[in-house]
């Protein structure tokens, strides 16, 4: 093992990457050897000034939908949240079957972003046509939400005292169908992710975050979930209609135990959240109430109404990745927003990641980093620089991601050959 | 750890920060069908005692979860506030406390509470680069989302003459908005 | 437009310039077994010099435009350029932003553009296709 230290600067393949999604996020990584010694992430590459285009040209309306663009797989969780915290400022209600809607339309996101993270982590191993398989499953929830709501990805179902559509009696049956195909599929999908050799091979003692260092440096989500911290805003805080549904925060103790806060155990927490998705959106079919789905339903009235009010309000949502915090104030008189300021769930749980990635190997990088499920797609480009020579090699996203394939072939064939 | 009420809250802050106590808020509101009630709280102390509140919000709860620090411009002065949760991981009891505080713009500096709470590098890093505020005591100086080229002394959350008026896109063909 | 002569295999290099993600979970959709891109024979590659069709998404942030400039050189001629999205095309909602540099067109020359925020798997197959006989024709010019 030489004793130069060298530093490489990877930004790593994760989010959707079959082959190369390109850059979002640069993680600068120090190894020795195969060891990795220090990590730096380095961000910045996707900002584009949404908080000044809220506060200075877009009135609270034309907001939501410029919440819904600030990630594109999360697209129903951020608005959610600026609605909450606007009607707080303003003092609008919602009425309760507006409430129920908001839910199942979240919890549609959650199966479709947790089926969207489970084929990337299955491509990162290097099983591929899992991660065909996943996705193909997947497409029954896109069908559904574009059943409901006219789209399959920005759903603009939200809206500041309401929403924009109602579910009817009659769209019911074709919600109840999609789900019991899901609960068919879930044995299935449990029994690849979870009891495959290979898989707990790469995935067990990988990346382990402990529950002091999660709380720390407060990681939300799965992230921190998996760690053994029960942090699950539908869990602590009444709000919209998950208030009504006793909702429990999922560790991976109910499976196996034990928590070690390793890679499995983000998988077994997001497989589980699955389950509870489903079960959660039946209830909410279930116990609708009937009524109004808008406060105000003309848009000139609400608009007149944001432009008097005075205030200021927090609205807190669990999107898929984590917590989200929008936080707004309305001023009298003017009618953009006076303070606005956004907090998706990543840039909590990147601050954890250098703990995560120091003292494992180079070949886990992928793994490891595509289970905090970040919000953002990243390039692959390695330069390794010899200390001492001053030589720079390139490493391609290509041969990366070769190496963490390789890993899973040697353990493979170390098993069978037993 | 015991679970106080919020008015509970709100005493325990006047006795711990004295004169340095400013100003209070509770806000609640009834939810869905079955009426359980969302509380937050807002709470305005004098800068001096900002470290002070912070070492009191862990007391009340080992590990309080700092979601992030939001900034205003108010024509003289910066308002800060930090919004922090506590209670979390009991059903339904969670809290919102937001910590208040006001700057002039003549001494916009604030201390670190990354020696309390590592996780607050990010959002203090944010506050640094947009709004102009000096964090002392900060163990990472660099910029977080913008660009290195970008000019110095433009922070874009400002609405005074440090603005980004003069780094706004304006597409070929179109005009841009009016500043008054 | 009939598309039986098609004589070579299309390979795809995708960049992502500051985009929401949207776009690019559309794009990969296409892939997966329900929309099928690969049995036209177009394949993704993980770099810029094995590849004739660019998919750049996103309105191109201030950090990004010297990489996609660097992107479109290595590429080799002839190559298509191909602007998914809304951000791409005028830089849909974020127009004014203080970030940006300017739509995709303002920074390399663009041949196809897709509208929409995100647009559907099937207009993005339409646009590869679109892209592929204008290939085909720049081909056909070459050697006439």
């Amino acid at each position: 093992m030489s004793e130069t230290q060298t530093k490489t600067s990877y930004t790593i393949p994760i989010g959707p990457i079959h082959p190369a999604v390109h850059e979002a996020i640069r993680l600068d990584v120090s190894v020795e050897g195969e060891e990795i010694v220090d990590v730096d992430v380095v961000v910045g590459q996707v900002h584009r000034g949404i908080e000044w285009i809220g506060m200075n040209r877009n009135n609270p309306i034309q907001s939501i939908y410029l919440a819904e663009r600030v990630c594109g797989i999360c697209s129903a969780s951020h608005p959610f949240t600026f609605v909450q915290a606007v009607e707080q400022a303003a003092g609008i209600e919602v009425p309760q079957r507006a409430e129920y809607i908001r839910v199942i339309v979240a919890e549609m996101e959650r199966i479709h972003s947790h089926l969207l993270w489970a084929g990337v982590a299955a491509h990162e191993i290097g099983f591929d046509s899992v991660f065909y398989l996943v996705w193909r499953v997947r497409e029954k929830v896109m069908d559904l939400t574009e059943y409901i709501t006219g789209n399959r990805n920005s759903k603009a179902m939200y809206q500041i005292g309401g929403v924009r559509r109602d579910i009817t009696e009659e769209q019911f049956p074709r919600i109840r169908e999609a789900l019991e195909y899901y609960k068919g599929v879930f044995n299935q999908l449990k029994t690849v992710f979870l009891e495959d050799i290979t898989v707990r091979m790469r995935t067990k003692k990988v990346g382990i975050l402990k529950t002091e260092d999660a709380l720390r440096f407060l990681a939300v989500g799965p992230t921190a979930r998996a760690s053994g911290v029960p942090k699950d805003v539908r869990q602590d805080y009444a709000y919209s209609a998950y208030a009504d549904l006793d909702i429990k925060a999922i560790t991976p103790d109910v499976l196996t135990g034990t928590i070690v806060g390793d890679v499995y155990d983000r998988i077994i927490v997001r497989l589980l959240e699955v389950k509870q998705s489903i079960e959660i959106i039946e209830r909410c079919l279930a116990e609708m109430p009937p009524g109004d789905i808008l406060s105000e339903p003309k848009i000139a009235k609400l608009l007149a109404t944001l432009k008097k009010a005075e205030g200021e309000g927090v609205g807190q949502h669990e999107a898929p990745r984590g917590e989200v915090v929008h936080y707004v104030r309305l001023q009298a008189g003017q009618e953009t927003l006076a303070t606005w300021k956004i907090r998706a769930p990543t840039y909590a749980n990147l601050m954890s990641m250098p703990t995560i990635l120091i003292g494992g190997q180079i070949a886990d990088v992928p793994i490891a980093f595509a289970s905090i499920d970040p919000c953002m797609s990243c390039t692959n480009r390695a330069i390794v620089v010899d200390s001492k020579t001053k030589r720079k090699s390139v490493l391609t996203d290509k041969e990366l991601h070769e190496l963490s394939v390789e890993k899973t072939r040697r353990l493979k064939a170390k098993f069978d050959n037993h | 750890m015991e679970i106080l009420s919020p008015e509970e809250i709100v005493e325990s802050f006047k006795t711990t920060l004295g004169g340095d106590f400013i100003d209070s808020r509770i806000y609640q509101r009834e939810v869905a069908i079955k009426k359980n009630l969302f509380t937050s709280i807002w709470i305005q102390v004098k800068r001096e005692a900002f470290r002070k509140s912070v070492e009191h919000i862990c007391k009340l709860q080992e590990y309080p979860h700092l979601s992030v620090i939001s900034s205003a411009d108010r024509e003289d002065s910066v308002e800060l506030i930090y919004h922090f949760t506590i209670y979390y991981g009991h059903h339904l009891k969670a809290l919102s406390l937001g910590l208040r505080l006001s700057l002039p713009k003549s001494d916009l500096k604030i201390p670190t509470i990354t020696d309390i709470i590592p996780g607050a590098i990010f959002t203090e890093r944010e506050t640094q680069e947009m709004m102009g505020v000096e964090v002392i005591g900060i163990p990472d100086k660099r910029r977080l989302f913008l660009p290195d080229d970008f000019p110095e002394g433009v922070y874009p959350w400002r609405k005074d003459e440090t603005g980004p008026h003069d780094m706004l896109r304006v597409l070929p063909g179109r005009e841009g908005i009016k500043n008054e | 437009m009939s598309l039986n002569s098609f004589k070579r295999a299309l390979w795809v290099y995708q960049l992502n310039t500051g985009s929401c993600n949207g776009c690019d979970i559309e794009i990969l959709a296409a892939l997966t077994p329900r929309y099928d891109l690969e049995r036209f024979g177009i394949v993704l590659v993980g770099s810029p010099r094995h590849a004739d069709v660019l998919l750049v998404t996103g309105p191109v942030t201030r950090q990004m435009a010297p990489r996609l400039k660097r992107i479109y050189e290595q590429t080799p001629d002839p190559k298509v350029v191909i602007a998914i999205g809304g951000c791409g095309l005028e830089g849909g909602v974020f127009y004014e932003s203080y970030n940006l540099v300017g739509p995709i067109d303002q920074v390399i020359p663009v041949d196809v553009y897709v509208p929409g925020c995100p647009p559907r798997p099937e207009a993005i197959i339409e646009a590869v296709v679109k892209a592929w006989v204008k290939l085909e024709k720049a081909a056909e010019q070459k050697v006439a």
